[in-house]
This record gives C-alpha cells, sequence and structure tokens, in this order.
C-alpha cells in the first residue's frame, strides 16, 4: 500500500548497496507512521528544509531522560509523525543479543511503536524511531517487565558503552563488557536523572586500537593498556619476515615514538613505547602486551555539536582495572563533582578544563601532574607555579 | 523539617522560578538547603519523590534538562488526572 510517490527518495534504492528507503518502504507496508515519514521526507528533499521538532516534555514517569521528544511541523499533512518520539534502550554490554531477544524487543516496537530502528545510535543504545507520546508508557511497561531498560539522554550520564573486550578480542587488556556494565549498574541515578550541566560519557575499550573510538566521542574515556615490556616471539617475527612483510617500513618506520630497530631481529625500548598498539596489530602472532594489565584513563573529548570538537588527553597513564572497580569509581565521581560544581549549562568537561586549565582539575580530583598528562608538548611558553611548589 | 513540608518548599522554590530560569536539579538541591537549612541529601530524597509521583517533573529544551511543574497535559497524559 503505497500513500504517496517518492521519486527522489527512489534514487536512494538504486545501486548495489542496502538503502534505508527501502527498509522505511517495508515498514510502511505495516505503519502509518513510517509511510508518513517517507511522506515527509521526501517533502524535505523537494523543499530542502527540515520539518522536526526536537524537544518538550515527553518521557515516562520517574525518569529524565530515554526519550527524545520529536514532533512534526506538518502534523495535519503527515499526521502518522505528528508524534515521532525516540526511546533508546540501554544495550547490553558488547552488544551482545540472543535472537530471541531481539524478536521480543522489535516485536513490541512492532506493536507500539513505528517499526523503524537504529542498530544502534552512536552512543550505543538501541534506538526505537517514532512512538506517540500516548504508546510510551505502555512500551517501557512492557519492556522493563522484560528486563531492559532506557538508556541516557539530557544533561545526564548517557548510556556506558564498550568494545567486545576480552570476550572475543586478544588484544584486550581488561574485561570491558564487566566494567561497562558494572558502571551502568552503579550510575543508575546519574543515567536516568538528568542531574548536570550537560552530557557525560563513559566509553571502554579493551585497548589502544580504540574500535568504540572513546578517544574521540567520551568525556571519560578508559583505554585497556599494559605495564611492562611487549612479548615478543622472535620465531614469530621471522615468519612475518619469510611471508614478505617488510618489517621496517610497516613497523618500524611506523612507530610514532622511533622506539623500535630491526637488524635480524626485532628490538624495542620499551621505556619509550607509548603502547599504541600498531605493531601488535600488525604482527599479532609475534607480540603481545606485556604482563600487567589495566588501563588508561583519559577525560574530555567531545564530537563539534555546541562548540568544536576535542580529542581526550590522559589523566591516569596506569590504572588497575578489577571489580568492583572502586579505584575507578571514586576518581570518577570526584571528576565529575569538579565538572558539576563549574560547568556552565552545556559545558562538557573537556571545554571547563580547557577554560580553567588542567591544573585545577588535576588538584580537585587529587591526581599528581605526570609528564604523560601533557596535551601539546611545547606549546605554552608561560610557567606558572604557586609558592608551595617552590618548597 | 517533616518531609511533606521540604516538599512544599521545594515546590514553592520551583514555582518561583517558573518562566524566569530553568532550574537544574542541583539548583533546586543547593537553593532549597540552603534556605531551609535542611541536608542537601534530604532535599535530594524528597525532590525524586515529588518527580516520581509527578508532583514535578523533568523536562528539556535548549539542549539541557531541567525540572520544571507539570502542565495539566502531561498529567492527563500520564492518566494523573482526568
Amino acid at each position: 500500500m503505497k500513500k504517496y510517490d517518492t521519486p527522489l527518495l527512489d534514487e536512494l534504492e538504486k545501486g548495489p548497496w542496502p538503502s534505508f528507503v527501502t527498509e522505511i518502504k517495508k515498514a510502511a507496508q505495516k505503519h502509518e507512521a513510517a509511510a508518513d515519514e517517507l511522506g515527509q521526507l521526501e517533502k524535505s528533499y523537494k523543499t530542502k528544509r527540515g520539518y522536526w521538532k526536537h524537544g518538550g516534555i515527553v518521557g515516562v514517569l520517574g525518569y529524565g531522560g530515554g526519550v527524545i521528544g520529536r514532533y512534526s511541523n506538518l502534523p495535519d499533512e503527515f499526521p502518522g509523525v505528528a508524534h515521532f518520539h525516540t526511546v533508546r534502550i540501554n544495550q547490553p554490554s558488547g552488544f551482545y543479543y540472543k535472537s530471541d531477544s531481539l524478536r521480543e524487543i522489535l516485536d513490541l516496537w512492532d506493536k507500539y511503536g513505528s517499526g523503524l530502528t537504529n542498530m544502534h545510535g552512536s552512543t550505543g543504545d538501541m534506538v526505537m524511531l517514532g512512538c506517540k507520546t500516548e504508546a510510551l508508557e505502555p512500551f517501557f511497561a512492557e519492556i522493563s517487565s522484560r528486563g531492559w531498560d532506557l538508556g541516557g539522554s539530557g544533561s545526564a550520564l548517557r548510556t556506558p558503552s564498550c568494545c567486545m573486550g576480552a570476550s572475543k578480542c586478544e588484544w584486550s587488556n581488561i574485561d570491558t563488557m564487566n566494567l561497562a556494565n558494572t558502571l551502568t549498574q552503579a550510575y543508575q541515578d546519574e543515567l536516568h536523572r538528568p542531574m548536570w550541566p550537560y552530557k557525560f560519557k563513559f566509553k571502554i575499550a579493551g585497548c589502544a586500537v580504540d574500535c568504540v573510538a572513546s578517544i574521540a566521542r567520551a568525556d571519560c574515556s578508559i583505554i585497556g593498556t599494559w605495564r611492562g615490556d611487549i612479548q615478543i616471539d622472535q620465531g614469530e617475527v621471522e615468519n612475518y619476515a619469510k611471508q614478505g612483510m617488510d618489517i621496517k617500513a610497516e613497523i618500524v618506520d611506523m612507530c610514532p615514538t622511533g622506539c623500535m630497530s630491526y637488524e635480524s631481529k626485532l628490538e624495542i625500548n620499551n621505556a619509550e613505547c607509548s603502547r599504541c598498539m600498531h605493531c601488535i596489530a600488525k604482527m599479532t602472532k609475534a607480540l603481545g602486551p606485556g604482563p600487567e594489565k589495566g588501563a588508561s584513563i583519559l577525560i574530555g573529548s567531545k564530537a563539534p555539536i555546541v562548540v568544536g570538537s576535542l580529542l581526550s588527553w590522559v589523566v591516569v597513564p596506569f590504572m588497575k582495572m578489577e571489580p568492583p572497580y572502586e579505584e575507578f569509581k571514586d576518581l570518577a565521581d570526584k571528576m565529575i563533582e569538579w565538572w558539576d560544581d563549574n560547568a556552565k549549562p552545556r559545558e562538557r568537561i573537556g571545554e571547563l578544563i580547557e577554560a580553567k586549565g588542567m591544573r585545577p582539575f588535576l588538584e580537585a580530583i587529587g591526581v599528581e601532574a605526570q609528564p604523560q598528562q601533557v596535551y601539546e608538548p611545547r606549546k605554552d611558553p608561560f610557567f606558572f607555579w604557586k609558592d608551595e611548589d617552590l618548597g | 523539617m517533616e518531609k511533606e513540608e521540604l516538599k512544599n518548599t521545594i515546590f514553592a522554590f520551583v514555582e518561583k522560578a517558573k518562566g524566569k530560569k530553568k532550574l537544574k536539579e542541583k539548583d533546586i538541591i543547593k537553593g532549597v538547603s540552603a534556605d531551609a537549612g535542611v541536608e542537601k541529601d534530604e532535599v535530594k530524597k524528597a525532590l525524586r519523590e515529588m518527580i516520581d509521583v509527578g508532583r514535578l517533573m523533568y523536562s528539556y529544551g535548549g539542549g539541557a534538562s531541567s525540572v520544571e511543574i507539570p502542565s495539566e497535559e502531561y498529567l492527563r497524559e500520564k492518566g494523573m488526572i482526568k
């Protein structure tokens, strides 16, 4: 049953790739909301204007987040999308689902929503697109009775996310999934009741390859690392060379700190290694992380929503990461408390550190200044000290 | 201070800011705690209870969340008034 002609959108179904238009058309067979979504989008393409209103007062009782209000500016023309709220559902760590769990949630979404989803939003939540206001409470009641919960939105902790970590990856230095789950459970209040100046995100990567891109997207990045020397199997190094790998060009010359050399065997000056994972990722059979595992804690990255984007920088170069993670939670609480006390509305922690300086931040969280925290070496010609520093 | 009295104090605090300032949860906790001389944790607990039953609500606008007095429309939608 075709409700609208969509010549412009139809163009996006051509070619070899999957098309979102095709998927919305399939959903439109069952849902008026999906059909009207197509109609409104076609109109947007024609007029080059957006017709969505964002925000307002939608949600489930007691929760301050998890639902993003979205209304059409053209409710008379496209009644199916008059309300088209987004519901964020807290994903399991590492995005592991049983197929019947997925069916369960998607069947419920067919019943209460538009049938359209994003798998997943960039924070990591399962994103259910297009819910009427009156369907929010019943949908939430159904999913929560089955053990699902809403994710974060607004000025709250956003749903912690992580890579698959040790469940599927030989490079993982920490149990990312356990940590993500622990943080999610520990910060339920902060996730569902927006109490801060703006959003705050934890993202957890098992190693510096950083598959969750935490260093670019999370206010607090937890990145698995190690202490001690990189483990080398010289026999396997030789095998790589025999198989045609140009170890000097592909490994040694690509090392950001120039801490490697290769003549007849691979030598690493571990004191200079920044644990970037390049060599280990390229020579998986020959090299491995050192024996003592933990994580680097970084702070301050964000995407360019309000002002420009930032990358995270190191606050704690190495911290043991073992359950119940009290040391980390204690540090996170201090970081958040300082930010909450000092930030302007819609100011992320990275911006606040840029404005106030790293020093007051480090003092507030009780972390000693260390060389690894230098963000841009040799950039600032000024040197500040307090009387007590002269000791 | 009795809990009900504290809740009324919180409500009055939010009502006073209506239309003038978007209040964060923390603004309310700090403000009421200072005005009424009540521990912050107590204010927080009472505030949360008010939100849980719909006497106050979380709102979102301009990119940030705030705590507000619910509109009739909201209360009707949540089945709290006919």
